[in-house]
């Protein structure tokens, strides 16, 4: 049972009328991780909200600062966990255009895969979850089947089912195992075949969008303000998506007029919106990943990696890099003094601007639609909290 | 009402439909999983092939690997010979409540002393119970995998190739055949500079 306080107001006459204060959390059915909300309730309707965060602060950044370039890779890694590989590569992309080091193209393209079925794993697991929320038991486990499946692959490629610790400075650890990319194929193929099960099951549901529908609706103007991006920025008809707009990766070819690549958005703003961008999403990236594996088929052998030096030293100087990550930018900001070590490597997660937002987006909306406004969200506490 | 209704026999449909597919539960205990010989389970150690040179240790990046050694004083085998130290290994101990399974160990070996095995079952009951001394480690020796096969598109002289260009003045380790030598390619300009 969360815990709960009651404060009378006092003061000025006419009717005394009490506001619940309700903690959501730090550990709660509700929450993912340890998120705290701290509502404030006039009856039914949320009057303030406030996400109370850091209950799972563990000083990455700082961590960063004692650990070399190829050691970092390890903790990007783990601040969102669900977005693993992502991170990891958007380390290794800014200390490789630091050090002015061009990448084998062979290198990017496997990248550049790996990064977008990552962005599946993302997604399919909020489509399990987010349903789950809002009393829904059964899409988890279809969401969660196609996850095996993708998951199989990355397995059989970088050996770790969440940290990969594929990337490196310098490309990748290894080349791929042989068969590979058929099996990536089939497993694309098998997900895109079973994924209109899982579609129909939410998007398609009536009850689903009687819960979602002109909920929570996130405005572009707040978007701008809290600097909210990803799935849920595009949701509110914010066309951004640095795949396209800052192309990092292969991406500048995948998005280019005539290529696989576009940008989901939706104009609504709800939670329906959300999840949508989230669904439609899904295909993009698997479309994605498949003219990546072409690619890399019709490219034929070739290196994966530089060979580095016995010790990595980033020259002097300051440089800021984000990556288009599956819940939104990724940035890391990186100040070197020509050590072996960054002096600086600030890290801009996505999660945690999109938690901001809720202290503006719940007041106003019931109670009971918090969980689906809270759940629509799509965040990693690990990511709000670094 | 109604609507609710069409969307709950949707949904039930759907298992329906799904029931008379084959499950995808996989009975564990009872039968092993099948993982790939990438799988990173655990570390094991070839304790012959150490020669306590501690960079694994150093380079770890949360620093659980423990080493102990002392130098031993072989005698000259021929009259007048020169007598040799070498290392000898006390203690190899690797904190499993630390690592965070990435690896860099097993790269940087320079003798090729440590392996990923995708051995799993190793939880315990107490978290001091998963610091793993050498003979353990040595235990899971027989469960790492065979080498991979190289890439076949990647033909055998090119690979090779690929090493020989690195320049040894640069880098003292680049001379040496390394675990992965296939596909690296040294770049100029990225040596560390003085």
């Amino acid at each position: 049972m969360p815990e709960r306080e009651l404060t009378v107001g006092v003061g000025a006459g006419g009717l005394a009328t009490a506001d619940m204060v309700l903690n959501i959390g730090p550990q709660h059915p509700a929450t993912h991780g340890v998120l705290r909300l701290r509502i404030t309730l006039d009856g039914e309707r949320i009057k303030a909200a406030e996400p109370i965060v850091g209950y799972m602060h563990r000083g990455a950044e700082k961590l960063f600062e004692v650990r070399d370039y190829r050691q970092i890779l390890v903790l990007a890694n783990r601040h969102d966990w669900l977005s693993a590989f992502s991170s990891e590569i958007g380390a290794a992309l800014i200390v490789e255009r630091m050090l002015g080091m061009d990448v084998p193209e062979r290198a990017t393209w496997v990248r550049t895969l790996l990064a977008e079925l990552n962005r599946v794993l993302n997604h399919l697991m909020f489509l399990g979850s987010y349903p789950l929320e809002l009393g829904a038991i059964t899409p988890i486990f279809y969401a969660f089947r196609e996850r095996e499946e993708l998951q199989a692959v990355m397995e059989e490629v970088a050996g770790g089912r969440m940290h990969y610790m594929f990337g490196r400075i310098g490309g990748l650890r290894d080349d791929l195992p042989m068969g590979w990319t058929g099996r990536v194929r089939e497993a694309i193929d098998a997900v895109r075949r079973r994924l209109p099960d899982l579609e129909n099951m939410l998007v398609g549901n009536e009850i689903l969008q009687a819960r979602t529908r002109g909920v929570g609706i996130l405005d572009p103007k707040t978007i701008a303000a809290y600097g909210v991006s990803g799935p849920i920025a595009r949701a509110s008809g914010v066309d951004v998506d640095l795949r396209r707009d800052q192309p990092y990766l292969a991406y500048d070819e995948l998005f280019a007029p005539g290529g696989p690549g576009r940008v989901v958005t939706r104009e609504a703003g709800d939670c329906l919106a959300r999840l949508e961008v989230l669904l439609e999403q899904v295909h993009v990236s698997l479309e994605l990943a498949q003219a990546c594996l072409e690619r890399i088929e019709s490219l034929g052998p070739g290196p994966v990696n530089v060979k580095l030096p016995k010790v990595l030293k980033v020259p002097e100087g300051a440089d800021y890099l984000a990556t288009e990550n599956p819940l939104g930018f990724n940035g890391y900001y990186l100040v070197s003094r020509g050590d072996k070590t960054p002096w600086r490597l600030k890290l801009r997660s996505a999660s945690f601007n999109n938690v901001q937002v809720l202290s503006t987006l719940l007041p106003g909306t019931l109670l009971a639609d918090m969980v689906a406004i809270l759940g629509s969200m799509f965040f990693v506490v690990g990511d709000v909290d670094k | 009402m109604t609507k609710f209704l069409s969307g709950l026999a949707k949904g039930m449909a759907t298992t329906a439909r799904t029931m008379t597919t084959h499950a995808h539960t996989q009975q564990y205990p009872h039968v092993k999983p099948e993982l790939p010989s990438r799988s990173r389970g655990v570390i094991a150690l070839l304790e012959e092939n150490c020669t306590s040179c501690m960079l694994c240790a150093r380079e770890c990046p949360d620093w659980c690997i423990y080493i102990d050694s002392h130098k031993e004083t072989t005698p000259p085998t021929t009259e007048g010979g020169r007598a040799r130290q070498h290392n000898v290994l006390d203690r190899f101990a690797i904190d499993f409540s630390l690592c965070m399974y990435c690896g860099i160990c097993i790269e940087v070996c320079p003798f090729d002393a440590l392996f990923w095995s995708p051995e799993f079952e190793y939880s315990t009951t107490d978290i001091r119970d998963l610091l793993q001394e050498k003979e353990t480690l040595g235990q899971w020796m027989p469960t790492v995998p065979a080498p991979e096969p190289l890439v076949p598109e990647l033909p055998q002289t090119e690979a090779q190739q690929l090493v020989v260009d690195v320049e040894p003045e640069d880098d003292p380790a680049a001379g040496r055949t390394t675990k992965r030598g296939a596909g690296e390619v040294p770049r100029p300009g990225t040596e560390e500079q003085p």
